[in-house]
């Protein structure tokens, strides 16, 4: 009896604790999810209002659309982190995408694909969960787009 | 004998109760921390699409960029008497709002979160040059 009671609180303790290491990893591991999805979802938006804009019917345009993705200077995971291996695609009419178009006139959209945002899982591993998450995220901009007025 | 053993007992829950009290503080702190940080990227970024597509004047750059901030901070260009900010204790001075501009025209808008403090209770945390964002300006500069 008395050495049955003795473990009782350590049983218990570590029962809690695991389940307590499944909600600390819901808080810290999902939220840093949803702050790289977030933060790669505006970088694409970004990108590709940035490769839109330089769009001008030449290969050209299409060049500097690429640069123009190459020189963002934002970041991910919590603003520490470089997006890589970022697509570019090119369209005319926003249903075939390539990457290098042999018909530059026609192109009239971009298309911006942030693919390698994995981010490590802390906690929720440790009670069954995946070791990394990939949050990729994509945008699509045209070169004629929508304009606020005052 | 007895009274020992529910003195170890005592003991162990103190010891544990501490060990699962830091790590309750710990959850609270770096969840609410990212829930604020994921609330500034999402104002952040929403601000500076606003920001590309508004029109942009040279002369007005103050007024652009006080509806900038505003919208940040409150959610809208030009909010109510009383507005709440979107997260406590952000104002517009924690926006940073950096224009690129080129022969009188802006190229690109950079926007940047200054000395943010998330007060999550156990610790603070201040956000300086981050979250941050840069948008190209596709808007109609006059």
């Amino acid at each position: 009896m008395n050495s049955r009671r003795r473990g009782f609180v350590l049983i218990a303790m570590s029962i809690v604790m695991l389940l307590l290491l499944a909600v600390m990893g819901l808080a810290f591991d999902l939220g840093r999810v949803y702050i790289a999805r977030n933060e790669a979802q505006i970088f694409t938006d970004a990108a590709a209002m940035a490769a839109a804009s330089k769009l001008d019917h030449t290969p050209a345009g299409i060049a500097e659309a690429r640069q123009a993705v190459a020189r963002l200077p934002m970041r991910w995971n919590l603003g520490t982190r470089d997006f890589t291996g970022v697509v570019v695609e090119f369209s005319p009419d926003g249903v075939k995408w390539q990457g290098d178009p042999a018909d530059a006139s026609s192109i009239a959209m971009a298309r911006v694909t942030a693919p390698n945002n994995v981010v490590e899982i802390t906690f929720l591993r440790a009670v069954g969960g995946p070791a990394s998450f990939t949050v990729p995220a994509h945008a699509v901009a045209a070169s004629n787009p929508v304009r606020l007025v005052e | 004998m007895r009274k020992r053993e529910s003195g170890h007992a005592m003991i162990e829950l103190a010891a544990s109760a501490a060990v699962m009290l830091a790590c309750i503080a710990g959850t609270f702190e770096f969840g609410y921390t990212f829930f604020v940080y994921n609330q500034l990227v999402t104002a952040v970024g929403n601000g500076a699409k606003y920001a590309a597509t508004r029109p942009w004047s040279a002369r007005d750059t103050e007024k652009t960029n006080t509806a900038i901030r505003n919208l940040i901070v409150f959610g809208e260009p030009e909010p109510a008497a009383g507005a709440q900010p979107v997260v406590a204790g952000f104002t517009p001075e924690n926006v940073d709002i950096n224009w690129t501009v080129e022969a009188g025209k802006p190229q690109a808008v950079a926007i940047t979160i200054r000395n943010f403090t998330v007060n999550a209770v156990f610790a603070k945390f201040t956000f300086s040059g981050r979250p941050g964002v840069e948008f190209p300006y596709v808007g109609s500069a006059k």
